[in-house]
């Protein structure tokens, strides 16, 4: 599984379409986005980071930067939003950044 | 030469950027500056800024919005463009900017026209899209129009770096 990150907007899915060979609606066949909205009601983040290891992507957008926000619920979403990307950085073979559409590689060698 | 510089608050962007201009060799060196003074803190920012610049040979040249409008005195110079961040607000935002149809093309098109002008052009840029999106209604179209402004200036750009604590990363292109 490759694991795409980066900050909101960064151009990951067209990132993931371009390394995976494919087109904007076939992603949703090969790869999972938004990750960190499915961490935030999860009880399990563990399973969850097993289950989606099994894709060939999993992208996530950065979310915990910033100040730390006063709502508890927010501040528990972005918690586990983190936990989730490190669960995944090491089930990951390969683990990317995108930043304004330029990846950078931040474990294992991928093919870009 | 076009360069894009992108960093957090206080990371150490400016001055890394304004570096990259002396390092760029003599010539007449531009400051561009977008930020549109509006109260005491933006003067005391200009102040700050002008003091770092002091004896380094920068013109300084205001403009708030219309780049594509900027003639600047004189060609081949170096010119610093300080930042994207605040020409984005302007262009978006203020009765004088393109507004929200028009801010993107505004600004890609402001910047080639600058580049165009001179030998080498670095553009500062914030850092603003990893803290979330849960902001007040409106902040998303000034997220999403710079999302779509550094994408648009990644791919055109000859150098794109992040700054870190006053550290360079390149994502493209190297420090010469």
């Amino acid at each position: 599984m490759m694991l795409i990150t980066g900050p909101l907007w960064s151009g990951k899915r067209a990132f993931a379409c371009r390394v995976l060979g494919c087109t904007p609606e076939e992603l949703s066949s090969r790869a999972v986005w938004d990750a960190q909205d499915l961490a935030a009601d999860c009880e399990n983040l563990e399973a969850l980071a097993e289950e989606l290891s099994a894709r060939e992507a999993v992208l996530m957008t950065e979310v915990g930067a910033g100040v730390v926000p006063a709502d508890p619920a927010q501040r528990a979403s972005r918690e586990a939003a983190g936990r989730l990307a490190c669960l995944l950085a090491a089930r990951a073979d390969c683990v990317v950044r995108v930043f304004c559409g330029l990846p950078l590689v931040l474990k294992g060698e991928c093919a870009l | 030469m076009l360069t894009l510089v992108i960093g957090g608050s206080a990371s150490g962007k400016s001055e890394y950027a304004e570096s990259l201009v002396l390092a760029a060799g003599p010539g007449p060196r531009y400051y561009l500056a977008t930020m549109e003074p509006m109260d005491g803190e933006c003067h005391a920012r200009i102040d700050r800024h002008r003091l770092m610049r002091a004896e380094k040979g920068f013109v300084t040249v205001e403009r708030y919005t219309g780049l594509a409008g900027l003639t600047l005195p004189g060609p081949g110079g170096t010119v610093l463009l300080e930042d994207l961040g605040n020409l984005a607000a302007n262009e978006l935002y203020s009765p004088a900017g393109a507004g929200p149809e028009g801010a993107l093309d505004a600004i890609l098109g402001g910047i080639e026209h600058l580049r165009v002008q001179c030998r080498a052009l670095v553009v500062v840029s914030n850092e603003i899209f990893a803290g979330g999106r849960d902001y007040a209604p409106g902040t998303e179209d000034y997220l999403s129009l710079m999302a779509r402004a550094h994408r648009a200036l990644a791919a055109r750009a000859d150098r794109v770096c992040e700054v870190v604590c006053g550290l360079p990363y390149y994502y493209k292109g190297a420090e010469e």
